[in-house]
């Protein structure tokens, strides 16, 4: 490896002078045209032909309103949205005003500078005051608001009622009933698994850590400290990782499970419970256990408790480099509007994020009625920090919970380096 | 000194004008903007313009030297090239020379369902690779009795599933190049060599292998460039480099670290030493290849 | 053939045409399972009980690939993307490995190690600096941001497997074309060309799998226009995180397959003839 001092010298020199690397200017636009052509970006589903629909009423709706406006809407493949989004952050002429986005996201887009401050409107739309605590966390950075919730999505405990009933067994009613009954169901029917976990299904995990008092960070003055290693989160992690164990869900096995694994394994009726979604609800009803399961919240610590869930779903947001900067905000209430949400509820099943209509929602259909009360109870979000993005992709979490399970470390070891891990990612990204 | 050559001396480079400009333009400069990024600190945010960019000299560097798993990973990159270079190249020259001893229908099926194995997109390869060792969904378990058996749980045995698909999909390079390359030989110098009573091992090793010598050169260096950057395979068999990071190579850890949260600068720093690294090893096996008096 | 026929003895070439066999089925079985996998009905792919054959095959899956919006046109995308790409990079590296196999000139082999370097970079290092070029051209959201790239990765691989090629044309008919007068144009479009085009051909294949799998540069560069998209972004749709279509990806891969195996099996002759004028130089 030749890389000369006079070699280093020079690249030095180069950097230092005129060459550094390329940058876009994203810096707001000052036009607000109140007319002209709005782009929107929303997310394409498989079977998106409803949520087209829907997004076609409102699109319809609103150039009737607003003369001489064009509403354009593409739907992005879910896969190739980091990409994209980028590329719109790089170039604003070919950036969207408007688009839907994973509420993990919120706060790297907002360091990134791609999405628009709108505390203010947001502030002054009267549905928003309905909009429920969790979802309103997920489109703040820094106190100020950066889009409207477009949906959530959460988790809660699927289980066979053919295998309860058969057993004599009773959904449990806090986690520790829950690890007992998951071995009864192994021990009476070792081909099932008691209750599939996932070494690498975080946001599965993260729930045993938030009911023991456990958090993944905590907030001061603006900037996060991993807690992951604090007591009452290696309780929960002990918690967690003790159900990979041969009379439940062997480590060979479930340690490299992901979210998908559980519930494909579930649907496929190798497993007696589950910790699944209200989107997984489709890929269950598709299985074999179709008819023979029931779904009740995760229970928490203490009896008839609920553990916290994790609250995903994905948020609309303006562009900083919008032209339209009105309309695109108007347009952007309208599509995350209750009316719309309540539509597209019915088509997709995607749960709003007003907990009136999501009431309503729970009424009309009895399905949602656990996922509602786990909404209802409280949910929790990552850290609103844009080292989350960071600290997901470089797998910091799973690591920890798979080195655990594997036998590698114990839990305070493994707690211990993943919150080092964190805390650089927190240190670095501000 | 070839006819052309008495020529001018510009004639070449105007030839290569073509594929200069756009290698200069399109491979040249980024490297050399990847170079330069290396020593930035630049993420999406100074990217897109919401933060200046700060220059950090080699502290992209001293981050990724300074951490532990860098080397491990570096480690299992090495040895896991290794055995897919082996592995590819053995089994691709085997199987080009059992071509040779087939009828039409044989080599036709063989030839095709190699063709198939290499259309097949990455992803898709990794996918029913997985599904078909899956300890639950899996015929292979089925087949072989191993019940659940599951084989990523284990580091090796990892390892071992993502070798198979990285030489069930790079096999058939080499085997189509090197069969192409054996019915090229001349008749004439097999018929001596098995006359003199020479056996299948050693008419490959003596004759067969120093003619193909060209090809099996290209064939080496594409092989040790691609496997050494092998990124989908572990990505999707092992679920994003295994239990607790257990299978991570050079490409995947760099994705994970660096490009999935827009740490380019870092990135970059990753890209530049796998750049520096199959410069060396390819640069060592060229002038070895040279010493023993072959030329480029 | 006869001669290396003759070599072996009648029961080594059953045994070696068995195995033969036996390899191909076990190469081609995975092609077999995702063929398979696209046609089973939702709910077998992931069965406990895996059978290597479906009951009650269900082009469903191949219905949804099919169904997507512009599918057609995603596919002739990839088309002219993965055509131009092997047209240009065979032309440009036909001309580039003439220049470094019948000429000697400082730097020559300089040059050959660059070529190599550019396949050392992990593209995704790449896409950076890549975008921003593509954007000063103008040329983001168009096939144009595709096809270049694309050439020039494909130019350091195809130009060192041509070399063997070009090598191969002995140089006593060069001189004997000089002799009757050509000119070096001539010499070189109408000779060399066409002895090398089998060359061409085996180094097509390359080029033209690299720039139909590709997903890296439509995701990056194809930012606003999805009419300018390619068929693996059609692929993409079906991996969703939560709950990934196997059927969907078994078919949509199926559909992406087809039209290279078909590419192969027409440039199969060539390609094995072709490869082989490497060696002979």
């Amino acid at each position: 490896m030749k890389l000369s001092p006079r070699l280093t010298v020079l690249l030095t020199a180069l950097a230092l002078t005129a060459c550094a690397p390329q940058t876009s200017s994203n810096s707001s636009s000052d036009k607000d045209d109140t007319s002209g052509t709005l782009r929107v970006w929303l997310f394409q589903e498989v079977g998106n032909k409803p949520k087209e629909k829907v997004v076609d009423s409102v699109v319809a709706a609103f150039e009737k309103a607003h003369d001489g406006t064009k509403v354009e809407v593409e739907y992005i493949p879910i896969d190739t949205r980091a990409q994209r989004v980028k590329a719109a952050f790089n170039d604003p002429a070919s950036a969207p005003d408007v688009m839907e986005y994973g509420n993990t996201d919120t706060a790297g887009y907002v360091k990134d500078g791609g999405l628009l401050d709108v505390t203010q409107e947001f502030g002054a739309w009267p549905e928003a005051k309905d909009t429920d605590p969790t979802a309103r966390t997920s489109v703040t950075v820094d106190g100020k608001v950066y889009g409207a919730p477009f949906y959530v999505g959460v988790r809660a405990l699927y289980y066979r009622t053919d295998v309860f009933k058969e057993l004599g067994l009773q959904p449990p009613r806090t986690m520790t009933e829950l690890a007992t009954t998951a071995r009864k169901i192994r021990a009476a029917k070792p081909e099932l698994y008691g209750l599939v976990v996932g070494g690498a299904y975080t946001y599965g995990a993260m729930p045993f850590v938030w009911a023991d008092g456990g958090e993944i960070a905590t907030a001061e003055g603006g900037s996060y400290t991993s807690a992951i290693d604090s007591a009452e989160a290696q309780k929960g992690i002990k918690a967690y990782t003790s159900l990979f164990s041969d009379d439940n869900c062997p480590a060979a096995k479930c340690a490299g499970f992901g979210g998908n694994d559980t519930v494909s394994a579930f649907a496929a009726g190798k497993a007696g419970m589950a910790i699944g979604g209200d989107f997984s609800h489709a890929a269950v009803e598709a299985g074999k256990v179709k008819g023979k399961y029931a779904v009740v919240p995760l229970p928490g610590v203490a009896s008839g408790s609920i553990a916290p869930a994790f609250a995903g779903g994905n948020n609309i947001g303006v562009l900083k480099s919008t032209s339209h900067r009105t309309l695109a905000v108007q347009l952007m209430e309208q599509l995350a509007s209750k009316k719309t949400q309540g539509a597209l509820f019915d088509v997709m099943g995607f749960l709003p994020t007003y907990a009136d209509v999501r009431q309503q929602a729970a009424e009309e259909e009895p399905f949602v009625k656990p996922f509602v009360q786990t909404l209802s109870s409280g949910t929790k979000f990552v850290p609103a920090s844009p080292a989350w993005s960071q600290i997901d992709s470089s797998l910091v979490l799973p690591t920890m919970f798979q080195e655990v399970i594997s036998g590698r470390k114990s839990v305070a070891a493994a707690s211990k380096d993943a919150a080092k891990k964190m805390n650089d990612a927190f240190g670095s990204a501000g | 000194m070839t006819p052309m050559t008495r020529r001018t001396t510009w004639t070449p480079w105007l030839y290569l004008a073509p594929a200069l400009v756009v290698l200069g333009g399109l491979l040249v400069y980024p490297i050399y903007q990847l170079g330069l990024i290396s020593l930035f600190r630049y993420t999406q945010a100074q990217v897109s313009g919401g933060e200046p960019t700060a220059f950090e000299g080699f502290g992209n560097y001293s981050v990724l030297f300074g951490d532990p798993q860098f080397w491990q990973v570096l480690l299992a990159t090495v040895v896991f090239a290794a055995a897919c270079v082996v592995s590819t190249l053995a089994v691709g020259c085997a199987l080009a020379v059992l071509l040779t001893r087939v009828r039409a229908v044989p080599r036709l099926a063989l030839m095709l369902a190699a063709l198939g194995a290499w259309a097949t997109p990455a992803v898709t390869g990794s996918t029913v690779w997985l599904f078909l060792f899956d300890p639950d969904f899996g015929p292979v378990n089925r087949v072989l009795g191993l019940g659940d058996h599951s084989w990523t749980y284990g580091r090796w045995s990892a390892f071992f599933l993502v070798l198979l698909e990285v030489v069930w999909c790079s096999f058939p390079f080499v085997m189509v190049t090197v069969y192409a390359g054996i019915r090229a030989v001349p008749a004439e110098v097999l018929e001596a060599a098995s006359l003199d009573g020479a056996s299948q091992w050693r008419i490959w090793r003596s004759v067969l292998a120093p003619m193909l010598r060209p090809i099996l050169v290209v064939v080496t260096i594409q092989s040790v460039i691609w496997d050494f950057k092998v990124f989908t395979q572990i990505y999707v068999m092992t679920n994003g480099g295994g239990i607790a990071g257990q299978n991570l190579v050079l490409n995947v850890y760099a994705y994970q670290q660096a490009f999935a949260s827009s740490q380019y600068g870092l990135g970059s720093a990753i890209g530049i030493v796998m750049l520096l690294i199959l410069l060396v090893v390819t640069l060592g096996y060229l002038r070895l290849l040279r010493r023993q008096g072959e030329e480029l | 053939m006869n001669l290396l026929r003759g070599l072996v003895a009648r029961p080594w070439r059953f045994a070696a045409e068995a195995s033969a066999l036996l390899i191909a089925a076990v190469v081609a079985f995975p092609l077999y399972w995702m063929v398979l996998s696209a046609f089973k009905p939702a709910g077998e792919i992931e069965s406990s009980e895996p059978r290597p054959w479906t009951l009650s095959p269900s082009l469903d899956s191949f219905r949804r690939v099919f169904g997507q919006q512009d599918f057609g046109r995603y596919f002739v995308n990839s088309l002219v993307v993965a055509g131009s790409v092997v047209i240009a990079s065979a032309l440009v590296a036909f001309l580039a490995a003439t220049a470094v196999t019948r000429f000697r000139f400082r730097f020559r082999t300089t040059l050959l190690i660059m070529f190599l370097v550019a396949q050392m970079v992990p593209v995704e290092a790449l896409t950076i600096p890549m975008f921003f070029q593509m954007r000063d051209f103008g040329l983001l959201n168009s096939l144009g941001s595709l096809i270049l790239p694309h050439i020039a990765f494909s130019l350091p691989f195809a130009i060192w497997m041509l070399r063997g090629f070009v090598k191969a044309v002995p140089e006593a008919l060069e001189e004997a074309a000089y002799m009757d007068g050509a000119s070096r144009g001539r010499f070189l479009w109408q000779i060399l060309f066409p002895l090398v085009f089998p060359g061409l051909v085996a180094t097509s294949v390359f080029s033209f799998i690299s720039a139909w799998n590709d997903f890296l540069f439509a995701k990056s560069f194809i930012i606003s226009d999805t009419s300018q998209s390619t068929l693996p972004m059609a692929l993409l749709v079906f991996y969703k995180p939560d709950e990934p279509d196997w059927g969907g990806v078994m078919a949509a891969s199926t559909v992406m397959t087809i039209p290279v195996l078909v590419f192969f099996v027409l440039v199969q002759r060539r390609l094995v003839s072709g490869l082989g004028g490497a060696v002979k130089d």
